[in-house]
């Protein structure tokens, strides 16, 4: 006779990424590694493709306890968890390799565990690289040309006073209707990365991108608290080691991402243009004012200043 | 019995009344406020961003509500084929447990929408400003609602009282 | 066993009586119950479902239709298509499907098009001597025509639940073809019934008079470009479209027909705030009963089941419509859409099929779903207004579901119906 199952814990993952996305892979991989070192004891099925909701949805999921993991970008933590805003800020990080020493420091730890009070349990940060402009009639070539046109914004009070501040007629509106609404002219841009620029085809209704790189923000993968403490505190380690780990592996793909859609957009017929940034960045005083307001924010932004 | 039927019913007739009557001003409010969106974009060239989420409101408001009334006034399509040729005393057991089942569906809409406005009541509505709860309190009244008008209709189907229904016509 | 007691209430609460939304809300919470899912995932999900941003458009086209009704526009309409097409044999029957063809550019509710077109062509039918089960049936299924000439809420939510990337302007744009296509194919069926049945002809009333009949109708006809030409355009989107809709339609009763009193105007918001409020109910608890399905994973079983009976595209797609035609008998519009499109649509995109198209192909086969008993709320409403019962509407029903299957098949197989236009526009 076969000998008795052990108990067997498979962790309920959810992305809004498609199939292959670095993301969607990287947890894939962070779970390949549980499973492995727990001996199957603890699985990872992952839910991308919006399966189980938008990301709204999906985080309210994951602080209930009805699904077990989420990868998801910081911005919609925002109004949860306040110290998630610093990292939206405009123009905050330098580079890539910036952002990537600060989330891998003490700083992005610190954060990390802000979740906590809020049933969540932040396993690691990962990339969506840097947003820039697209725009579908002229390219943005200084900071005047943002003057006036309506920009796609998310549905956040830091990405409107963004706007706003660049002058442009920031017009909240769902991703859905995003396409459309390019296509047709109902705004005239948007900002985004490479690859969603690319896999959401926007390119083919608005052709000039426009390096600005105004936003890092970094996505984190988080675990329902309820589900972290159902597990001994030996899988509980595995779980956290296997998610640091997974990081190299998201961003080795990451940049391979953005390599490979930035080709693909630019043989669609994308422009790609660069544009001298410190105009933008000098406009972006007001919203440091609005936004980073207490003692708290001030010593974390300053920090992640001073950091090489 | 019937005594109790009949203040139930004076009770709902009011509750129903309201909640239509504030469903209808939902959607009218909706429509200013959409409009004024298309208007402001283009003439202010300025779009308001609060808009979208208001709109979401009133709607979360005025669909539940509605959807509630139409619990009373029988308007929710079902499939009828048993209950035509089912007889008269398995017709009315059958319409017995699916006004029992709506009364504990609305129950359970009420308390775990609770659950969930209290749960995402720290975390603010971008733009509104207001407790991210709020999403969630439509339906927290609106499941209470529910429960009472689907009681009426099963106390009237026990004592055998004919229901005032909307016939489906009237709706389009 | 969690698939089981998912089907196995909705089925059993569907056949005792129990409405479609609590079916769907009631068999998601017993599922979610047994699964040990914390309960509330079933309600976050129906709050979801009702209140997307895109779904506003269904209230606002509802709205929209409600106030043509009330204030006119359907009958000025109605009129200018009697005289255009009245003179044909059995010319009220080509007045139907003209009249549905051109609301049906202004509103995007099949229920709504054959209440109104109904209401008003079937009781002026059977007084000129033609049969009710002829007028009833021509009004349903030309009533279908609505969900495929743009504006069409139904494609909107089409494009939400495959997951919000298509263009709705395209989905608009592709719908006009076969709209048109399935108008042409129940003017012919109409005609051919009523020659076998004798139906009269009315004298053309010249040219005069139907330029007459259009200028009255032409605040009714500028709407329909108002709306297609908006939204193609971009002065607003679809969702925005429908609320210029709405005020539109309430200017135009109010100071140019000025049919609209305080009365009707209470009415028709009463009325569009029940129907909505049905709608969508249904799609909150579609959402759950569709979040539970993705959790079980039952879209990749499907692709699995199907590729395990043909890898052949053709065969796929007859297999696909034939699923939706039995589906469509007892499951209505939204929920449809909403549950079966993130099961579907990956099955047939690994076969090459457009999502636009396919888009299409579903809308037009819950379209005629909604002709179907046991559930078939157009013809519900059809009936009802045509004073008949369904088996009556039945029994003379087939030469219609003919012409709209045929022209199924021909949406199906031929992509460039659906696609060729919005290529065009492009
Ligand atoms: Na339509
Ligand atoms: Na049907």
């Amino acid at each position: 006779a076969a000998p008795p199952a052990a108990a067997q814990i498979t962790l309920r993952s959810a992305d809004i990424h498609p199939d292959g996305y670095p993301t969607v892979e990287a947890v894939i991989y962070m779970g390949k590694l549980v499973e492995e070192r727990t001996k199957g004891r603890v699985k990872v099925k992952v839910f991308n493709n919006r399966q189980l909701g938008e990301e709204k949805d999906t985080i309210e999921q994951t602080r209930f306890g009805v699904i077990d993991m989420n990868r998801i970008n910081t911005a919609p933590f925002n109004n949860l968890v306040p110290a998630t805003q610093v990292l939206g800020l405009p123009f905050l990080f330098r580079s890539v390799e910036h952002m990537h020493k600060v989330v891998d420091g003490p700083i992005g730890d610190e954060i990390l565990k802000e979740f906590e009070p809020h049933g969540l349990v932040a396993l690691a940060f990962y990339d969506s690289g840097a947003r820039s402009f697209y725009t579908t009639k002229k390219q943005i070539k200084s900071l005047e040309d943002v003057k006036g046109l309506k920009i796609r914004v998310q549905q956040s009070d830091l990405w409107i006073a963004l706007m706003q501040a660049m002058g442009a007629n920031a017009t909240p509106m769902p991703f859905g209707e995003l396409y459309s609404a390019l296509q047709t002219g109902v705004v005239d841009g948007a900002e985004n990365n490479w690859p969603s620029y690319e896999s959401s085809r926007h390119f083919e209704v608005s052709k000039f991108y426009t390096i600005t790189e105004h936003s890092l923000t970094p996505e984190v993968l988080v675990m329902a608290k309820k589900s972290f403490d159902k597990l001994t505190p030996e899988d509980q380690k595995i779980v956290r080691a296997a998610a640091k780990e997974s990081v190299a592996e998201m961003r080795r793909l990451w940049v391979a991402r953005e390599k490979a859609s930035e080709a693909k957009v630019r043989e669609a017929g994308a422009v790609v243009a660069t544009v001298d940034k410190a105009p933008f960045i000098a406009a972006m005083k007001p919203v440091y004012d609005k936004f980073v307001t207490d003692a708290k924010m001030k010593d974390l932004v300053a920090r992640i200043q001073a950091t090489p | 019995m019937p005594a109790l039927i009949r203040s139930l019913g004076r009770l709902n007739g009011l509750l129903a009344a309201l909640c239509l009557a504030l469903s209808a001003l939902g959607m009218i409010g909706m429509t200013f406020v959409v409009g004024w969106q298309v208007f402001a974009r283009y003439v202010l060239n300025d779009t308001p961003s609060w808009a979208e989420p208001m709109t979401l409101q009133l709607m979360g408001w005025f669909i539940i509500l509605g959807a509630a009334v139409g619990v009373r006034e029988n308007f929710h399509l079902g499939l009828d084929l048993v209950q035509h040729v089912a007889p008269a005393a398995v017709g009315k057991v059958l319409d017995a447990i699916t006004f029992v089942l709506v009364i504990l569906f609305g129950l359970a809409m009420s308390w775990y929408s609770l659950d969930l406005a209290i749960g995402t009541w720290a975390a603010r509505l971008p733009v509104l400003g207001i407790p991210g709860g709020w999403d969630y309190m439509p339906q927290v009244i609106g499941g209470v609602v529910i429960a009472l008008f689907a009681l009426e209709r099963l106390l009237e189907r026990l004592a055998g009282i004919e229901h005032e229904g909307i016939a489906v016509q009237e709706l389009a | 066993m969690e698939l089981w007691i998912l089907f196995g209430t909705f089925t059993v609460l569907m056949f005792i009586g129990t409405p479609i939304a609590f079916c769907l809300g009631l068999s998601a919470l017993a599922t979610a119950l047994y699964m040990d899912l914390p309960p509330l995932i079933v309600f976050q999900q129906i709050n979801t479902g009702m209140n997307a941003f895109s779904m506003m458009a269904i209230p606002f086209f509802i709205f929209a239709g409600d106030l043509m009704i009330r204030g006119g526009i359907a009958e000025k309409l109605i009129h200018f298509a009697a005289s255009l097409v009245g003179h044909l044999r059995g010319g009220l029957g080509q007045v139907n499907v003209v009249s549905a063809t051109l609301f049906g550019g202004i509103s995007g509710s099949a229920v709504a098009d054959a209440s109104a077109i109904g209401g008003l062509m079937i009781p002026q039918m059977a007084a000129r001597g033609y049969d009710r089960d002829y007028a009833v049936n021509v009004t349903v299924n030309a009533a279908i025509i609505a969900l495929l000439i743009p504006p069409s809420h139904n494609m909107i939510i089409y494009s939400i639940a495959a997951g919000g990337n298509l263009s709705v302007a395209d989905l608009f744009t592709a719908g006009i073809l076969p709209g048109l296509l399935l108008a042409a194919a129940l003017m012919v069926t109409a005609w051919w019934v009523a020659r076998r049945r004798g139906y009269p002809a009315d004298p053309f009333p010249g040219w005069r008079m139907v330029g007459w009949r259009l200028l009255v109708a032409s605040p009714g006809i500028l709407l329909i470009f108002i709306i297609f030409g908006g939204v193609r355009s971009g002065i607003f989107t679809a969702t925005e479209s429908s609320c210029i809709a709405v005020i539109y339609a309430f200017l135009i009763a109010l100071f140019v027909y000025r049919q609209l009193d305080l009365a009707g105007f209470r009415e028709a918001t009463y009325g569009a705030v029940r129907t909505t409020a049905m709608v969508l109910l249904v799609i909150g608890t579609a959402q759950a009963f569709g979040w539970l399905m993705a959790l079980l994973q039952v879209p990749a079983a499907t692709v699995k089941l199907l590729e395990s009976i043909t890898t052949n595209p053709t065969l796929i797609l007859l297999l696909v419509n034939v699923a939706l035609l039995f589906l469509g008998t007892f499951m209505d519009m939204a929920p449809m859409i909403i549950i079966l499109t993130p099961v579907l649509l990956p099955v047939v995109m690994k076969f090459g099929v457009d999502p636009v198209h396919f888009g299409v192909i579903l809308i037009l086969n819950a379209g005629i779903g909604l002709n179907t008993p046991p559930v078939g709320s157009v013809l519900f409403v059809g009936c009802a207004v045509g004073k008949i019962t369904i088996r009556e509407a039945m029994r003379t029903i087939w030469p219609f579901f003919g012409a709209s299957i045929a022209v199924l098949l021909l949406v199906t197989y031929i992509p460039g119906l659906s696609l060729w236009l919005p290529a065009l526009f492009r």
